[in-house]
């Protein structure tokens, strides 16, 4: 009675403990990005306060408004920022996905001499830092005139992509049944058809996911956009983020609406991703 | 050229293989011969001087190099290490929960929708020592009166630059662990029970085999880009106060581009770059063993 007793006190305990971990972790991962939200929406003095303003007193747009009204009004011009990163970002994630699709294709459906060798190569081309490879690149970019525009950034994008898409697509190519295309084969389709018409619709979600991961990785990369543009004509969010800082003062609070313009289309096309993505990854390397 | 046929997978893999020659390989090659040149961007003729191995020479002997270098190797080590073993927790955690499992995963998922350059906004914002969410909390919870230098003093900023990295990689770890314990099967677990182990046992010998696979799949996706700590620490600290919080990758952007100095740039870049090269490597390694040990058990 009494080892009862006590072993369903521990146990309660022990729930209670969890329960308080578990909320801990969650804080400590979102705290930060509320964090962000809310000073984005809060009068500067309120960021400034001393001592500190916990509850927001008033909430105001004023900064997405400054941000979006030009340069005249002491914003930045997101307008162009945002319209260089879509462009930049949508035309080499379609490039990279295409290149990947044929490429995981063959890594998934082929045998072949040094299989294993060249995967490894491709994957360290994607080692090398940012930072590193824009130094030849600048030189290059700078004798053939591509500097600061927006096809020498999605050339270097593409080849950024590629070894990864590579990686997912294999992945996802690896779970369609390799019967069913030999199945469509045999009922006359030609190699090409079955490809497009039956493994290509399976793998459809995957390849959906790998294009997503592709797109994020443009978006939010900053070492060699930082370096390959220069001006509004070709400079991408991340580099703008930078232009806040600038100045001798910064503008928290418009840094914090930046912030949060920049990672909406992130998070949303994450959520869409999460599931496919994970499968994607380990199914490609668990299985070998 | 006649009866010359090039197999499927070798053209399905030509556009990849031009792309990342073109892009990749050819310019590595470019800084790699300009490493052995006194190449600056205001002398172009300088491009053609040719001086062996006296950037590496240079290099070698230059204090701060060394400092950045061991801080890079430091950092790496202290944020994968917690980033791991901080994952498997959160997994743990994660697993065990009974209801709303998916909100759960969801939220894990957040700080990997930041981009290095937002993380390292983020974190400038909340260790900002006047106005910062820290100094804030910590003042007024009464646990110290003054304000604590964060980003000012060399080895607090240290500590602020890893927690920004933890905070943002954690979740991959997280997420695939979670992944290999969702796909474990539950009965050996069960049978190590009756067998009478230990909690810990059951964790030491029958989970951590199976999910080890999974955590090294995110060490070599981790791995790929360790060099974005560059973007944090650029706009964190941007290697400072005076050069404490320097790296590898934030000396090879100052050398090259306030300096100028491109073929020396170039000669510290290939130190790093053989840095990443060692640490996929190595992970990879790992991770085919570990998959043939799998593979024999499945």
């Amino acid at each position: 009675m009494d080892e009862n007793s006590s072993a369903r006190l521990k146990r309660r305990l022990l729930g209670i403990v969890y329960r308080i971990g578990l909320f801990l972790a969650m804080l400590t991962i979102c705290l930060p990005g509320l964090w962000i939200v809310l000073s984005s929406l809060r009068p500067t003095v309120e960021i400034m306060a001393k001592p500190p303003v916990w509850i927001p007193q008033q909430i105001s747009f004023d900064a997405y408004v400054a941000m979006f009204s030009g340069i005249g009004k002491g914003g930045i011009p997101v307008i162009e920022y945002f319209r260089n990163s879509l462009i930049i970002s949508v035309t080499s994630t379609v490039i990279a996905v295409a290149i990947g699709m044929a490429g995981g294709y063959a890594f998934a459906r082929y045998r072949f001499r040094g299989k294993s060798g060249v995967f490894l190569g491709l994957m360290l081309t994607r080692t090398v830092p940012g930072i590193a490879l824009s130094l030849p690149l600048f030189f290059l970019y700078v004798r053939l005139g591509i500097i600061d525009t927006h096809f020498g950034l999605i050339l270097a994008y593409v080849a950024l992509n590629v070894p990864f898409t590579i990686w997912l697509i294999d992945g996802f190519f690896r779970q369609v049944p390799k019967d069913l295309a030999e199945a469509a084969q045999i009922d006359g389709c030609t190699r090409w058809q079955a490809f497009w018409q039956v493994e290509f619709p399976l793998a459809g979600p995957g390849i959906a996911s790998a294009a997503i991961f592709a797109f994020l990785t443009c978006w939010n990369e900053f070492a060699l956009a930082s370096q390959l543009t220069r001006s509004v004509s070709a400079k991408t969010l991340p580099v703008g983020l930078l232009d806040y800082t600038a100045e001798f003062t910064i503008d928290w609070r418009g840094m914090c609406a930046l912030a949060v313009v920049m990672i909406i289309p992130a998070l949303t096309l994450t959520y869409i991703v999460q599931k496919h993505l994970v499968g994607g990854l380990t199914s490609g390397a668990v299985k070998g | 050229m006649k009866g010359f046929k090039p197999s499927a997978p070798f053209l399905l893999l030509l556009p990849a293989i031009v792309v990342l020659a073109a892009v990749v390989v050819v310019p590595l090659l470019l800084s790699l011969y300009s490493s052995f040149t006194p190449f600056r961007l205001t002398k172009p003729e300088t491009f053609f001087v040719f001086v062996g191995f006296r950037n590496y020479l240079s290099i070698l002997a230059n204090a701060d190099f060394w400092w950045a270098f061991g801080r890079t190797v430091l950092l790496l080590t202290i944020a994968l290490n917690l980033e791991m073993l901080l994952g498997l927790g959160l997994a743990m955690l994660v697993e065990k929960a009974t209801r709303g499992q998916r909100i759960l995963r969801t939220l894990m998922m957040f700080p990997m929708m930041f981009s290095p350059i937002l993380v390292g906004f983020q974190f400038k914002f909340m260790f900002n020592d006047n106005i910062g969410l820290v100094n804030n909390a910590l003042q007024s919870l009464g646990i110290t009166r003054d304000a604590i230098p964060w980003l000012i003093e060399g080895h607090l900023a240290f500590i602020a630059i890893s927690v920004a990295e933890i905070w943002s990689s954690t979740a991959i770890f997280a997420i695939l662990i979670l992944a290999g314990l969702l796909a474990m099967p539950k009965e050996p677990i069960e049978a190590a029970r009756v067998d009478g182990c230990t909690p810990w046992q059951t964790f030491r010998y029958v989970t951590w085999p199976f999910v080890m696979p999974f955590a090294y799949i995110a060490m070599t996706i981790r791995s790929l880009d360790v060099a974005r700590a560059y973007d944090i620490v650029k706009i964190m600290t941007d290697g400072g106060p005076a050069g404490r919080t320097e790296l590898l990758w934030t000396l090879v952007a100052r050398t090259a581009y306030s300096d100028g100095r491109m073929g020396m740039a170039n000669a510290m870049a290939y130190f790093s770059i053989l840095l990443s090269i060692a640490f996929t490597v190595y992970f990879f390694n790992k991770l085919a063993a570990a998959r043939t040990q799998i593979g024999a058990e499945w």
